[in-house]
């Protein structure tokens, strides 16, 4: 706001309003993101105990938090060398490719269709964020209305078609569980992804389309040579921020498979969860999860060269 | 064909000069009638597709909200109700008894906390949340691109890895069970999104606006107050239903931290209908499109404001 040349103490005293502005959020989130995620990293350098709270502690204003043993790398090289974190990794690596993939793909074909001229294109837009305004935990529930092996709609329709003699059990067969959780997932987030394709097409200047048709142009090769080129930024940020949430995704995990059958459906989340909570294992459960944080921070990293990069040149 | 081309053809040409009613780019269509009528069948169809592929599941949960699990299993399928019942509804408000009546009876109490955590972490988020949005827009200081990076990895983090450590600190903080404690942790994922579609907002809005603010004689805090924040009622809308949303719907931190009956929110108490074989899948339907409705409707009726935010947000950066 004040111009470059502005006296010193002006611009002093606006780095210090600023900062007045800004230190209520800035000191919430140190207090309620960065010390617990120091303290889950700390966790997952020791031997966590739940029972046992008595041992080493660290006083902070008066609170107890408990610091328990001190073991080293010892929960990571636990984790590490168990064969199910490994299947988990490359189960994970699977699961975010096809969701990545079905996300990009499914949200901009909804893009485009939306984007072409008809009646009720408001409404469209509106319908648009139903499934990704759901709970993830009535997203699980209403895919189970519709996929469950008894009562699901889908084997009703197929049984009313004659297509199918007898049910089947979408759930299992781990593959076949493991792809119903991409789909499910995707349902739900790919509306965001057309969101964020739509906003891209609505700058495309109209020239460059007339342009296009004026050399004779068709519509696979407009969108061939003017509509991708133009969103391609757009295109980046949909794949990272869907590798990111395809990480990160757990409470449909929960609803519909809970891993299995057998752990055929345990992503590194679930794994990290599961431990963690289910079998109140903080060690080794914080661990994995941090090792997934450790992802995600890489993640970060590309995700924020994007924006710099493609989407603030006039700053 | 003809007819339908006929029809066509009278508003569709007329378009180009027209005043742009909505800023959408629309590809322009062949010049052959013929394939246009086509591809106008097209797209209809098309259209028809993606809208039944948003509704229809969720269509689907409000048909089976109001059915008989029987009418459910049996085979041919109905897709229309035979018998359209409330009891499913009646149930979980705890207006008939039923045998899985103890954990229908957590759904009203559990909505109510639902409410309570997002109603005030929404609150907070805006009041907190806004004034770092406006700064960050607005000024330049010390430290602000390394809190800005700091803000965009604690938006790519995952949730859960924080658990542990609240589940801890607040056994020993007495905050395990209550709602203050799920405030405190909803906080964690909800304000950075809030500061950085705050801040993609101001950013939108003229700062000329605060510059005449200060030569009419108000001070920089004024300026924000009273001209700023009156004017940006669309990405106050935009943060606010956007937090809610978030908060309304989170499943994984209640499930862990507030296991205590009466002290969770409504979906994990959904999912733990859902894990019991004794409730029928028709009553779990109703519950889940109870909590659904809330949502919904939010995100419908104040979309403009949050598509615009959202995209501006996620893009801008």
């Amino acid at each position: 706001m004040v111009p470059a040349a502005a006296p010193r103490s002006a611009r002093l005293s606006e780095a210090a309003f600023a900062w007045g502005l800004v230190l209520p959020a800035v000191a919430a989130v140190v207090v309620v993101v960065f010390l617990p995620l120091l303290y889950s990293f700390w966790m997952s350098l020791a031997d966590v105990n739940l029972l046992r709270t008595s041992g080493p502690a660290l006083e902070l204003f008066g609170v107890r938090v408990p610091l328990f043993r001190f073991v080293g790398v010892q929960n990571y090289v636990r984790v590490f060398s168990d064969p199910l974190y490994w299947s988990s990794l490359w189960r994970t690596a699977y699961f975010v490719a096809a969701f990545v993939a079905e996300t990009a793909l499914v949200g901009l074909a909804m893009a485009l269709v939306l984007q072409e001229r008809f009646a009720g294109r408001p409404v469209m837009r509106s319908l648009l964020l139903i499934p990704w305004s759901l709970s993830r935990v009535v997203v699980g529930l209403l895919w189970l209305g519709i996929l469950d092996f008894e009562f699901g709609a889908l084997n009703g329709l197929l049984d009313n078609l004659g297509v199918i003699d007898g049910h089947i059990a979408f759930f299992k067969n781990g593959f076949s569980a493991l792809n119903v959780l991409v789909s499910v997932y995707m349902w739900n987030q790919a509306p965001f992804a057309t969101l964020l394709f739509l906003a891209a097409m609505q700058s495309i200047p109209g020239e460059l389309y007339m342009a296009a048709e004026v050399d004779g142009a068709g519509y696979w090769n407009r969108l061939r040579y003017v509509t991708l080129p133009a969103i391609r930024p757009i295109v980046f940020l949909v794949l990272v921020l869907a590798t990111v949430n395809g990480f990160l995704m757990l409470d449909l995990i929960y609803i519909l498979t809970m891993g299995g059958p057998g752990n055929d459906t345990t992503t590194i989340s679930w794994l990290g969860f599961q431990t963690a909570f289910n079998f109140f294992k903080f060690g080794p459960g914080t661990a994995i999860l941090y090792t997934l944080t450790a992802l995600c921070l890489l993640l970060t990293l590309v995700y924020h060269r994007l924006i710099l990069a493609r989407f603030e040149p006039e700053s | 064909m003809s007819s339908v081309r006929g029809v066509r053809e009278v508003p569709g040409t007329a378009r180009p000069e027209a005043p742009a009613t909505d800023r959408d780019h629309v590809a322009p269509r062949s010049r052959s009638g013929a394939r246009r009528a086509g591809s106008r069948v097209l797209v209809y169809g098309l259209v028809l597709v993606v809208a039944a592929w948003l509704v229809a599941p969720f269509a689907w949960l409000f048909v089976t909200s109001i059915s008989y699990q029987k009418h459910l299993l049996a085979r041919p399928l109905s897709f229309i109700p035979p018998e359209v019942t409330l009891d499913n509804y009646r149930m979980i408000l705890g207006l008939v008894r039923f045998h899985a009546e103890g954990q229908a009876a957590k759904i009203l109490p559990s909505m109510l906390n639902t409410l309570i955590v997002s109603l005030v972490v929404t609150v907070l988020n805006l009041v907190v949340g806004t004034t770092a949005g406006y700064a960050y827009a607005r000024f330049r200081f010390p430290l602000k691109h390394v809190s800005l990076y700091a803000l965009l990895f604690t938006r790519m983090l995952p949730t859960v890895v924080l658990v542990p450590a609240f589940f801890l600190l607040f056994r020993t903080l007495g905050l395990q069970n209550t709602l203050t404690g799920l405030v405190v942790a909803y906080c964690s994922f909800t304000l950075p999104f809030t500061i950085w579609i705050m801040k993609a907002y101001f950013e939108t809005v003229p700062s000329d606006l605060d510059k005449s603010a200060l030569v009419d004689g108000c001070n920089r805090l004024q300026a924000y107050y009273r001209v700023v924040l009156p004017v940006s009622g669309p990405g106050l809308v935009a943060g606010g239903a956007f937090t809610f949303m978030l908060c309304w719907n989170e499943f994984v931190v209640a499930q862990v931290l507030n296991t205590k009956p009466g002290t969770t929110t409504l979906p994990p108490v959904i999912a733990g209908m859902n894990g019991q074989i004794n409730i029928d899948y028709s009553v779990i339907a109703a519950s889940g499109f109870l909590a659904a409705v809330p949502a919904v409707l939010l995100v419908l009726i104040f979309q403009k404001y949050m598509v615009q935010g959202l995209t501006a947000g996620s893009v801008k950066g």
